[in-house]
């Protein structure tokens, strides 16, 4: 396995697009990056620049200390799981497995045991000598996933691999790739637009958009420090609320007033704020549904605000719990209750947020002010 | 529309097209089969004769001749035309300039009428290819004159071919070669282990096209050597057309041509079911 390192990576296409810019990244062996973000961001291009089928316009990719910028796709000893799996039609899953190593002269034999190897790792052992039109979505994927893993490379890519899957086979075969990352102990990089795999899969996360690197961090800090607005409201689901609210100094205290509402700040955000000179000004209150909790609900050890009164406009029943979607003299803000909730559509509920979880953001940069 | 309007207007469409296919196919099909087994001469009365054509036809040395040269011309101008217009294709679907201005470009061979190209190169090999190389023409040479044909047949049969083939290029998802680019596939490989078995079907059909219409072969040798010289390019068209009609031949022709027919036939369905058995499904 293999460590990366992307110095200042940029794509131009020729009609003068700008796909990535400036990226940077240092990836250890073993790690599990996840490339996230909405379609267009860049993600698929830059892997698909470490995997050699995109020109690189500017900047450095190095694989274990080689450059690799002109290096091509078959030497950089890279495997790559794509979207639509892209198996060979015409060859059995034997074949499709064995392919890379048959080119590189391996003799048979070592083919055959390195294929059989990986066919019981994935459960293939049953199907290596059927053609993948006779395979479920399923099944091909695992085959994406069994010629990644007979060639036994540094480093696997996998561009989206399981966005054609439907929801239950996506959450298993998540399952599935978290093990064989433990197993082979491989570095992957993985692309994908589904916040949810990003979450559980990566043991780091770059978000993305237009081409530029928003953020690189665990899942958990990313989830609980966003560096800004754009992040703060990929990651997670359901989304945060934001709502737009003024500061205001009230004695030694500093408030946040959004229609009727007001709501007193801890200590050290209220630091933040008057050294970030934001008093009197407006910033974004960005608050997840989960520390959105209905007055009354248990809370033990959790710093509560002012209660606020809002409308429940729509009452989704979830299961374990409750999404209420609510009205507050104007700010929408949705709330994850507990299923014993009395509230339903029309109710007026006294919502309360925890105020160690508010996070602020500068209205104009929309860059992270304090957590 | 209810349902007696609309069967109407489909009998309205259908009937005249029956009716022309059956005079004009069918029934001729059907004379040609009933006049092979008569000693007719294309005029006058004849006689029922049975199975005697059939019977010469194997002992004739002339109808011998003309199978031998047109399997191989068939056999030649299918690999040139296949092999010429794969490598065509090839070109014409990579990342080069002026891509759609060439494909339309070498495709106009194929819109000329085959006597025009076969006349055009008839001045060709008779006048300018001898006065440039200082030889005699290659139609007069009763051992080459054959080549020549290849050649015309093939000039004008690469551009269908050539454009058949890119569309079986673009058929071929852009992530497989893209995986068979990380996998190792690169140059003759990618051609051999992905592009070709992927481009079968195509394959199939050009080869089975090209065969049945080069053994039907017959402006070209009317443009170019009207089956000389010492009919040495006589093909099996044409000798049924030159002998059947002008050589007071009708009868032992229509065997002839009933043969021909079955053979071809026999040719197309044999090609269609080993070529589609290495065929895969996208």
């Amino acid at each position: 396995m293999a460590s990366l390192s992307l110095q200042h990576i940029g794509k131009v296409y020729p009609n003068g697009y700008v796909g990535v810019k400036d990226f940077n990244l240092e990836i250890a062996d073993k790690e599990f990056i996840i490339f996230v973000g909405p379609s267009g961001c860049g993600k698929s291009t830059t892997l698909r620049m470490i995997a050699g089928l995109e020109e690189i316009t500017s900047g450095t990719l190095e694989i274990d200390g080689k450059v690799m910028n002109d290096v091509e796709p078959k030497d950089r000893d890279i495997a790559m799981v794509f979207q639509n799996y892209a198996l060979y039609p015409h060859m059995t899953v034997r074949e499709n497995m064995g392919f890379a190593l048959k080119l590189r002269k391996v003799p048979q034999d070592q083919i055959n045991k390195a294929v059989e190897d990986a066919a019981r790792i994935l459960d293939l052992d049953q199907l290596l000598d059927r053609k993948p039109s006779a395979l479920s979505g399923g099944q091909r994927q695992r085959v994406a996933m069994g010629r990644a893993i007979v060639r036994n490379p540094k480093v696997f890519l996998m561009d989206e691999p399981l966005s054609n899957l439907d929801a239950k086979l996506r959450v298993q075969m998540r399952a599935e790739i978290s093990k064989l990352h433990d197993r082979l102990g491989a570095t992957i990089i993985y692309v994908t637009h589904d916040q949810t795999e990003a979450m559980t899969l990566g043991t780091r996360i770059v978000v993305m958009k237009d081409g530029v690197m928003q953020q690189v961090d665990t899942p958990t800090k990313l989830y609980s420090e966003p560096c800004n607005l754009f992040v703060a409201g990929f990651i997670g689901s359901p989304q945060m609320n934001f709502i737009d609210a003024t500061v205001i100094e009230r004695g030694s205290d500093i408030v946040l007033t959004f229609g009727h509402n007001a709501i007193t700040v801890t200590a050290d955000k209220a630091r933040a704020l008057r050294s970030g000179g934001y008093v009197g000004k407006a910033v974004t209150l960005g608050v997840r549904p989960e520390d959105v909790l209905e007055v009354g609900a248990p809370a033990e050890g959790k710093r509560l605000s002012e209660p606020i009164s809002a409308t429940v406009s729509v009452y989704e029943l979830l299961g374990s719990s409750v999404m209420l979607y609510t009205d507050a003299d104007g700010a929408s803000i949705s709330a994850s209750a507990e299923a014993a909730t009395t509230a339903r559509t029309g109710s007026v509920v006294s919502l309360v947020f925890d105020l160690d979880k508010l996070h602020l953001f500068d209205k104009q940069t929309e860059l992270a002010v304090c957590h | 529309m209810g349902s007696t309007s609309k069967k109407r207007t489909f009998l309205i469409m259908l009937i005249p097209i029956l009716v022309l296919f059956f005079c004009f196919n069918t029934l001729p099909l059907i004379r040609g089969l009933i006049y092979s087994f008569t000693n007719f001469r294309g005029f006058g009365g004849y006689d029922w004769v049975g199975l005697r054509n059939y019977v010469d036809l194997l002992g004739d040395a002339r109808v011998g001749n003309s199978y031998l040269f047109t399997f191989k011309l068939a056999l030649a101008a299918t690999l040139l035309v296949n092999v010429a217009s794969l490598v065509m294709a090839l070109a014409l679907d990579s990342k080069i300039k002026f891509k759609s201005a060439l494909r339309g470009l070498y495709f106009i061979p194929n819109i000329l009428g085959a006597l025009v190209v076969g006349y055009i190169f008839n001045y060709f090999f008779t006048y300018i290819v001898p006065f440039l190389t200082n030889t005699t023409s290659i139609l007069a040479d009763a051992r080459h004159a054959w080549i020549a044909i290849v050649i015309v047949c093939a000039w004008q049969s690469i551009a269908m071919n050539t454009i058949i083939y890119i569309s079986g290029l673009q058929t071929v998802p852009e992530d497989v070669y893209e995986a068979g680019s990380l996998d190792g596939a690169t140059g003759w490989n990618k051609f051999r282990y992905i592009t070709f078995p992927l481009i079968m079907p195509f394959f199939t059909i050009n080869m089975v096209l090209c065969m049945k219409n080069f053994m039907m072969v017959f402006d070209q040798i009317m443009a170019l050597t009207q089956g000389g010289p010492a009919q040495s390019t006589e093909s099996i068209s044409f000798l049924i057309y030159n002998n059947g009609m002008a050589g007071g031949q009708f009868g032992f022709q229509s065997a002839n041509a009933v043969v021909f027919f079955i053979l071809i036939v026999t040719i197309s369905v044999l090609q269609m079911r080993f070529l589609s058995s290495r065929e895969e499904q996208l």
